[in-house]
């Protein structure tokens, strides 16, 4: 018994470890507590909420998931007032008319042969039924997800930003990776798709979504990771600047700000430093481009007066 | 392992992370998939099905090491000897139940003398499963949880042979077996403390709020104020939920032909589509003057707290503090740190001596532009003006400028009006007037200010 346990933690961690790997050819480098998550979901075939401070990856990581598994992304922005129709399915309303049309020249037709009320009723009824068939279905991005027979990864983002009902409505899809159409019945493909949510916490997600999630937080990065992240994102970066540069954004962090940067504006700043070419930081450079870091002038204001000594600071900690 | 999952689910549970039924399945999952040997893996996964907030995945990582670096039975160990003990013990409790297995039949002694201790631990863990070790609330409790365990591990047969000992005049053996009754007591008192502390150090701590929730807010202790602060962002929550649901309901109004008709155009006029007039929220305005002298001090930071914990509810709130002269403060809760914020406040206006009738001459000059009629007024103090003029025709003025005007009192009723209150002389002019002080009042007073906006 001992032994078989030892072999799953083994063989799981090597899938960990590949995926991790995987990531990285992708160019998402992340850590071991990311691709556990995504090894998790794809064996318990479970949505994962991902959460964490703006700019730090949430998003991405269902893009490289995507690429990495090369299956379709498919993504559903959330906002305030998506429903059912924009999120699910749609009928084609206009096909249907012109249906209609069509079927009031043929009514003539299709009634002649039979005698009777009841009888042409009869032949009416089965007219129903292709109206409401598949052709006349309108697939949104949540059934396509789920009627894809060759999986997909399907991502909905920032789920806080939806209204609760939807997110009550999200719940059968997720439990049940299906989806019931009245007209039709239930309709569900033969790969379940990976689903990732994002939030950013603008609102407490539901317990009941919550608990149906595996639920991974995003952090801001270490600088070593963070190091790894600018390696892969801008390739170009002067070794010493790319070490100066991760360790002023990693201080800077640690100031009362409004809003902190994230490694999405970290990428920025290296690549308009490359774009700049500037080999080294210095107070003025880093005073002229700090608009790319710091998104609110109050910020900004705060950080001012600290460039001199964060700039020597991270000049220092990186000799 | 499922006994092991249980037990730190419960002590999860017992730290107030909340964990359904259908967690621990996918913990139980989880742990199958990862194994059991690989403790850093184990953690992130568990981590990832059972705690679902930031707080939660705190809370979690401290009772993780908590939960193993006390566990008695260490079950990820390399020694495979002890894991099949372990197991074993498992199978037999989980087919034999109704059995009368361990209890007095394994030798507590031959356990002990061998240094057996894997067998003396699994032994305890049966012992406490079966008295209900995890039930322990109290620690005032350890003693009889001691004894209880003790005695199904086989207290008895061990008295028996100390007894017999005695009579047979083996001085020496009794004196040893006295010796180890001892030892073993203490083993299984360390180990039901151990427990006590894993599982009662929160639940005190539920007892406490729920009895602070209550308690009047100028007597709060110091020491008390982070529970507060977490009382009232609790409460906060559940006021956010119970009123943005209401707002949705408002929203719902009639049907907007024009509209609808310009949306069903493309289906060749054949009204498909309903749209509906969307009825306009009145968000709630709230200007709030607290009085932050002395003793009201304390109630005055705990209903700001509450407000600008709402901020999802009440998005337009401007708070004024008093003692001798009114300030606005909005933008120091708007920027900080409520706690910071506070603090700040009763710095900057606290310690002069109450003067109401220039607090309003003040407050009406900041907001003469910005009250109208879906403003909401609120007064937070004793009304005690040290026998200054009060001014209530500023009062006056102000309530027929704004929808209404709600007066707060921390202080009884039976006192109003008595010595130098005023409060007598602003009740005309007041809409509501509450005495409020503690966090069930002012709970109570906003939930009706938000019950009133929509």
């Amino acid at each position: 018994m001992a032994k078989a346990k030892l072999s799953s933690t083994n063989k799981s961690k090597e899938s960990i470890e590949e995926i991790q790997a995987n990531f990285e050819r992708e160019g998402y480098i992340c850590n071991s507590h990311i691709a556990t998550a995504i090894y998790l979901s794809q064996t318990l075939e479970k949505p994962i909420l991902v959460e964490g401070p703006p700019g730090v990856g949430k998003t991405e990581l269902a893009k490289a998931t995507s690429t990495w598994m090369k299956k379709p992304l498919i993504r559903l922005q959330c906002y305030e007032g998506l429903d059912e129709a924009k999120a699910l399915y749609e009928w084609k309303y206009g096909k249907q008319l012109l249906y209609t049309q069509v079927l009031k020249d043929k009514l003539n037709d299709i009634i002649s042969d039979t005698s009777g009320l009841e009888e042409s009723l009869e032949s009416l009824h089965d007219f129903d039924d292709i109206f409401f068939s598949e052709k006349f279905l309108e697939p949104r991005p949540l059934l396509k997800a789920i009627s894809s027979n060759e999986g997909s990864v399907l991502l909905i983002d920032e789920i806080d930003k939806s209204d609760d009902e939807f997110e009550a409505f999200l719940l059968e899809i997720l439990s049940d990776y299906q989806v019931s159409v009245p007209e039709i019945g239930t309709i569900s493909g033969k790969v379940k798709p990976v689903v990732f949510l994002t939030s950013n916490n603008t609102r407490e997600i539901g317990d009941a979504l919550k608990r149906r999630c595996l639920h991974l937080y995003i952090p801001f990065p270490d600088s070593t990771l963070e190091e790894k992240i600018i390696i892969s994102r801008v390739p170009e970066l002067d070794k010493k600047l790319r070490k100066h540069l991760v360790s002023f954004v990693q201080n800077l962090r640690e100031l009362d700000l409004k809003k902190v940067p994230s490694v999405s504006e970290t990428i920025d700043w290296g690549k308009s430093l490359v774009l700049l070419n500037i080999k080294t930081l210095d107070p003025v450079i880093v005073r002229e481009t700090l608009n790319i870091l710091l998104k609110f002038q109050s910020d900004i204001d705060t950080a001012d007066s600290e460039i001199e000594a964060l700039v020597r600071v991270s000049l220092n900690e990186t000799k | 392992m499922v006994d092991f999952l249980r037990d730190f689910i419960k002590v999860l549970r017992a730290s107030d992370v909340r964990i359904s039924t259908s967690e621990t399945i996918d913990a139980m999952n989880v742990a199958s998939v990862v194994g059991l040997e690989d403790k850093i893996l184990l953690k992130e996964s568990l981590s990832q099905s059972l705690a679902k907030s930031l707080r939660e995945k705190e809370i979690f990582e401290e009772c993780y090491e908590n939960f193993f670096k006390e566990s008695y039975m260490n079950f990820s160990s390399p020694d495979d000897k002890k894991d099949d003990k372990f197991n074993d013990a498992n199978k037999d409790i989980d087919s034999e139940l109704d059995q009368d297995i361990f209890s007095g039949e394994e030798d507590l002694e031959s356990m002990y003398n061998d240094s057996d201790r894997t067998a003396l631990m699994s032994s305890m863990a049966l012992a406490s499963r079966e008295v209900g070790l995890s039930q322990i609330r109290l620690f005032t409790q350890t003693g009889m949880f001691t004894r209880k365990i003790f005695e199904f591990m086989g207290l008895e047969k061990l008295n028996n042979d100390i007894f017999q000992a005695s009579r047979e005049e083996n001085l020496e053996r009794e004196n040893d077996l006295k010796e180890l009754r001892e030892r073993i007591r203490l083993e299984i008192r360390d180990y039901v403390e151990q427990q006590v502390k894993l599982r009662t150090s929160q639940s005190g701590r539920q007892l406490r709020e729920e009895a602070l929730s209550q308690v009047r807010l100028s007597q709060v202790d110091r020491s008390d104020l982070a529970i507060m602060i977490n009382i009232v962002r609790k409460m906060a929550k559940r006021l956010v939920s119970l009123h943005s649901r209401r707002k949705k309901k408002a929203n719902r109004g009639q049907l907007d032909v024009r509209s609808t008709l310009r949306a069903n155009q493309e289906y060749d006029g054949l009204l498909f589509e309903t749209v509906w007039k969307k009825t306009k929220v009145n968000r709630p305005k709230v200007i709030t003057l607290c009085d932050v002298s002395g003793s009201v001090a304390n109630v005055a930071r705990f209903f700001l707290m509450f407000l600008y914990s709402l901020s999802e509810v009440l998005p337009h709130i401007r708070t004024f503090a008093f003692s001798n002269k009114a300030g606005e403060v909005t933008d120091l809760f708007e920027t900080k740190d409520i706690e910071e914020a506070s603090a700040e406040t009763l710095l900057l206006y606290g310690g002069g001596s109450t003067d109401y009738g220039q607090a309003l001459i003040d407050l009406e000059g900041f907001i003469e532009t910005d009250i109208d009629k879906k403003t909401t007024l609120i007064i937070l103090g004793d009304a005690r003006s040290n026998f200054g003029d009060p001014r209530t025709d500023i009062l006056k003025s102000l309530q027929e400028k704004s929808k209404r005007v709600i007066f707060l009192n921390p202080e009884p009723k039976g006192l109003w009006g008595t010595g130098d209150s005023e409060m007598k002389r602003f009740l005309p002019y007041c809409g509501k007037a509450r005495y409020c002080s503690s966090l069930k009042d002012l709970e109570r007073v906003v939930d009706d200010l938000l019950r009133m906006a929509f």
